[in-house]
């Protein structure tokens, strides 16, 4: 087994260093770790097989339905309104555009599975705004990256439902309800750093809009906003399971885009759904690689080793969890965050359930762990967005990212020592 | 260096640690260790941590795999005669259901699976799988009516709810209790054991023993990893397999009518309802298999 | 080999296209069919299923060509011009062994293997040899990708 563990880490990092595309590190560190003990054709069937199996799942189907309706609502006017909405309600606070800046991440995320859709969605409308109200460029472009991560919490959430695959089966209902407590909190903790951000740096506050002119605001938001009633309520209410809900937000945005927005036109559709396409098999090729690695782990069984390192390390429920935390935290900072729960889940998972954490609990700490490293460097695809919609660089990013960071660990700690934060909701709502 | 001697076979199934199969299993590794002296060992991953029932069948196939234990239902894609077990209400009891199995049809059924790639050692007793509901009991085919029932995602299983007058819905059995919760489905069909152990009860508490179906597990051996044995190997191995199918054909009755009881003690109404018009709704079944090799079976079966 | 090239691309963008609509068609299908016509469907689910296979492999291939699958860059970025075509060079290889080792022969075996032994799906019966088809498939058309653009660098 320890001959194993080498070949299999060795071999990956040198291929991630070289640039080798991820699910083909994980997919030829895999395949050569199997054949030290397997004959070359049992041992390229098996990886096959379980590349395969792994994208089985109707569960997976509800992500290509989030990513898809995530672009049409990027397209469709959707993100504006949803911006004009919360600028009507929040713009007069200190550091108004700011916190319109989150809370239109916020809402966003609460009607799509992406946070990367959700920044270049926010952010390119957002930035400018911004900057010409005499706000920072990068000050902006990384609270449009803090913010947008909150959407992999706030249901629907693409990364929840590659968790309950990963943990084997954690309900998809109930991560989804779990989410929204954590991920508002986040967003609030960011927020306040906006405000206190604001404060210091002397930013302006935005104009009190009267009352008529805010209702237009919001009633336009509406039907958007009412996809949340749709989706969340019909997984909750059972009318639907979250793949079928995922098509119901599809045909939702076409209605609302094409019929109603009339800001997305049939001749695009082919390249929508182009565009679904090559994101959705990124993902898929992602996910049946790692499914690989982890049955080759499950095989010589490595993570009961890990488990086992880990408990000798101390046996205090608290400094594990902190090791796990901190692991994840440099785990992230490389790895982006697909590939780091499907890694990791049945690595941790084990560890966290003998200490007593619910899988739920787990899968929502987890995702708020690995969001920290969506937006940090060297590796972050939300970072890389947010510097491209700001036209500006990862290095000048860093230091308004700073105090952002502070407030996600500090809400990291909180939902990893409070159980009740994730669980509460859905144990309330019977999930 | 003496560890290389030793002869490791991988055992996966789906099932949790705590559950009878995966205990007749740690037993069947504990009579290989003994009759192999040591030279011979069985490494089980429960869970499904290696993969689903099907997905574990082609791995036996590729020989990554030595051994798994799936339901005889599972096996309809690979071996079509399986779907004997499918059908309702081809056993009169629990008794009959042996009989059979330890009969030349049931020895020629795991013959079968040879072609496959596949070495049938033997059945484990899976019990037999009733109705409940969260909407009252299923005394009668007229329940079924109108309802939303989950089945196995099989043909016959399917064909056999919608004989009834209901809607067969296949669901994940993970996603199961959910679903019967939300009234996504209003019933579901399952042995005790498992009623009892995925706490369904809790959600659908009627239960009617109308016992419709036995679906026995088979025990398959990859035929790639069988070949490598020799023949000793081979023998110590049949051994420990038949040691743990007498262990777990105890232990499961055992454990099923202590689910009985469990279920009866968290307050859940357990029926015996009449079987005659169950077996008169699902005749025109058994009859669109006459003719084939399947009804033949069946046939030979009503005179056991 | 360019229009080889630029006639494979179209096939494959379309075919990718028609594929994800089918998706979504048939899973709103199976929602309409379990609530208006109230008779669940219950070879939706599996159909959805195989065309996501078909749409995850045959898109894995397509955003290759595209460049698209997510790398770690950090090293490469700081390479000369000449060390950075070797390494550009090193991953196309990599990739092209992966394909044609685990996708093409891996995937061509388990294809055939399941075919043979004719083993058909739980709801729709059909062979599932065809479903894992696009393995191979999919591995042939990586191979391809990886070969002309390691042929047309060298040229240029
Ligand atoms: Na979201
Ligand atoms: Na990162």
């Amino acid at each position: 087994m320890a001959l194993s563990v080498v070949v299999l880490l060795a071999l990956f990092f040198v291929l991630l260093l070289i640039n080798v595309p991820i699910s083909f590190c994980i997919g030829i560190a895999t395949v050569a770790t199997l054949l030290i003990n397997v004959d070359f054709e049992t041992a390229v069937s098996t990886v096959s097989q379980r590349m395969v199996g792994g994208i089985d799942s109707f569960a997976l189907l509800a992500i290509p339905f989030f990513i898809l309706s995530g672009l049409i609502m990027g397209r469709g006017g959707i993100a504006r309104r949803l911006i004009e909405c919360a600028m009507a309600l929040i713009g007069a606070l200190p550091g108004g555009l700011a916190l319109v800046n989150v809370v239109s991440c916020m809402l966003f995320g609460a009607i799509s599975g992406s946070a990367v859709a959700a920044t270049s969605a926010i952010g390119s409308f957002m930035v400018p705004q911004m900057e010409s109200k005499g706000y920072s460029r990068d000050f902006s472009a990384a609270v449009t990256a803090a913010a947008a991560t909150t959407g992999m919490l706030i249901p629907p959430s693409n990364i929840l439902i590659i968790y309950a695959i990963a943990s084997g089966g954690v309900s998809i209902a109930a991560l989804f309800v779990a989410g929204y407590l954590p991920g508002i909190l986040l967003g609030l903790a960011l927020m306040l750093v906006c405000a206190i951000y604001a404060k210091v740096k002397g930013y302006p506050v935005g104009d009190r809009l009267q009352w008529s002119q805010v209702l237009p605001k919001v009633g336009a938001a509406l039907p958007s906003l009412l996809l949340i009633v749709v989706v969340i309520g019909g997984i909750i209410g059972g009318i639907f399971t979250a793949t079928e809900a995922g098509a119901v937000a599809v045909i939702y945005a076409l209605v609302l885009s094409m019929v109603f927005y009339k800001e997305v036109k049939p001749s695009q559709l082919p390249g929508i759904l182009l565009k679904a396409v090559e994101t959705t098999a990124i993902v898929m090729f992602l996910i049946a690689c790692s499914s690989a690695m982890s049955w080759l782990l499950s095989f010589e069984q490595i993570p009961q080793a890990i488990s086992q390192a880990l408990v000798t390390l101390s046996d205090n429920p608290i400094v594990i969890l902190l090791i796990i935390n901190l692991v994840l935290i440099v785990v992230g900072a490389f790895l982006d965050m697909t590939p780091a729960v499907l890694i990791f889940t049945p690595i941790f998972l084990p560890v966290a359930e003998s200490l007593g954490m619910s899988p739920l609990h787990f899968g929502i700490m987890i995702v708020l762990n690995l969001s920290i490293g969506l937006c940090s460097p060297p590796v972050g695809s939300v970072l890389f967005v947010g510097c491209a919609v700001a036209n500006t660089t990862i290095e000048r990013l860093l230091k308004p990212l700073l105090p952002l960071y502070i407030a996600m660990f500090a809400v990291l700690m909180l939902v990893t020592y409070v159980p009740a934060i994730s669980e509460a909701l859905p144990r309330w709502m019977g999930l | 260096h003496q560890e290389s001697k030793v002869t490791v076979l991988r055992m996966a199934h789906t099932l949790d640690s705590k559950h009878v199969v995966h205990q007749s299993m740690e037993y069947m590794a504990q009579r290989l260790e003994l009759y192999s002296g040591g030279q011979m060992r069985l490494m089980i991953y429960p869970n499904g941590q290696l993969g689903t029932e099907r997905e574990l069948v082609e791995l036996l196939q590729i020989g990554s795999l030595a051994m798994t234990k799936v339901s005889a239902s599972t096996l309809e894609g690979f071996v079509p005669q399986m779907q004997l077990f499918s059908i309702p209400y081809v056993f009169k009891d629990r008794d009959q259901f042996w009989r059979v199995l330890d009969s030349d049809i049931g020895q020629n059924l795991l013959a079968q699976t040879r072609p496959a790639h596949l070495i049938g050692l033997g059945y484990y007793d899976a019990g037999s799988r009733s109705f409940y509901s969260s909407k009252g009991f299923i005394q009668s085919p007229a329940d079924i009516k109108g309802k939303k029932i989950r089945v196995l995602n099989s043909p016959t299983a399917v064909k056999m709810i919608n004989t009834m007058g209901g809607a067969a819905t296949p669901i994940a059995w993970g996603e199961l209790y959910a679903a019967l919760q939300q009234g996504v489905v209003d019933g579901a069909e399952n042995n005790p054991p498992s009623y009892y152990l995925s706490h369904h009860y809790e959600v659908a508490p009627y239960y009617s023993l109308d016992e419709h179906s036995f679906v026995p597990d088979v025990i398959l051996a990859s035929q790639k990893v069988w070949d490598s044995l020799n023949p000793q190997q081979q023998k110590w191995l049949r051994q420990a397999v038949d040691d743990s199918i007498v262990f777990e054909k105890n232990l499961w009755q055992k454990a099923s009518d202590d689910a009985i009881k469990a279920v009866e003690a968290k307050g859940v109404e357990v029926i015996r309802p009449d079987k005659a018009p169950f077996i008169a709704a699902v005749k025109p079944i058994h009859d669109s298999f006459k003719g084939t090799a399947v009804g033949r079976l069946l046939e030979r079966i009503k005179t056991m | 080999m360019k229009l080889l090239t630029q006639m494979l691309d179209l096939a494959l963008k379309w075919v990718l296209i028609a594929a994800m609509a089918a998706i979504v068609l048939v899973v709103s299908w199976q929602v309409l069919s379990r609530y208006v016509l109230q008779s669940p469907s219950s070879n939706t689910e599996e159909m959805a299923r195989f065309l996501l296979i078909w749409v995850g492999m045959l898109g894995a291939a397509y955003s290759y060509r595209m460049k698209a699958h997510l790398g770690l860059s950090l090293l490469t970025d700081r390479l000369g011009p000449v060390q950075g075509r070797r390494a550009d060079a090193l991953v196309h290889l990599c990739v092209l062994l992966f394909a044609g080792a685990v996708m093409v022969a891996g995937g061509y075996h388990l294809m055939s293997l399941t075919l043979e032994l004719k083993q058909v799906s739980a709801a729709m019966g059909i062979e599932m040899g065809w479903v894992y088809s696009v393995v191979p498939l999919s591995g042939l058309l990586m191979m391809f990708y990886a070969c002309e653009h390691l042929l047309t660098r060298r040229a240029g």
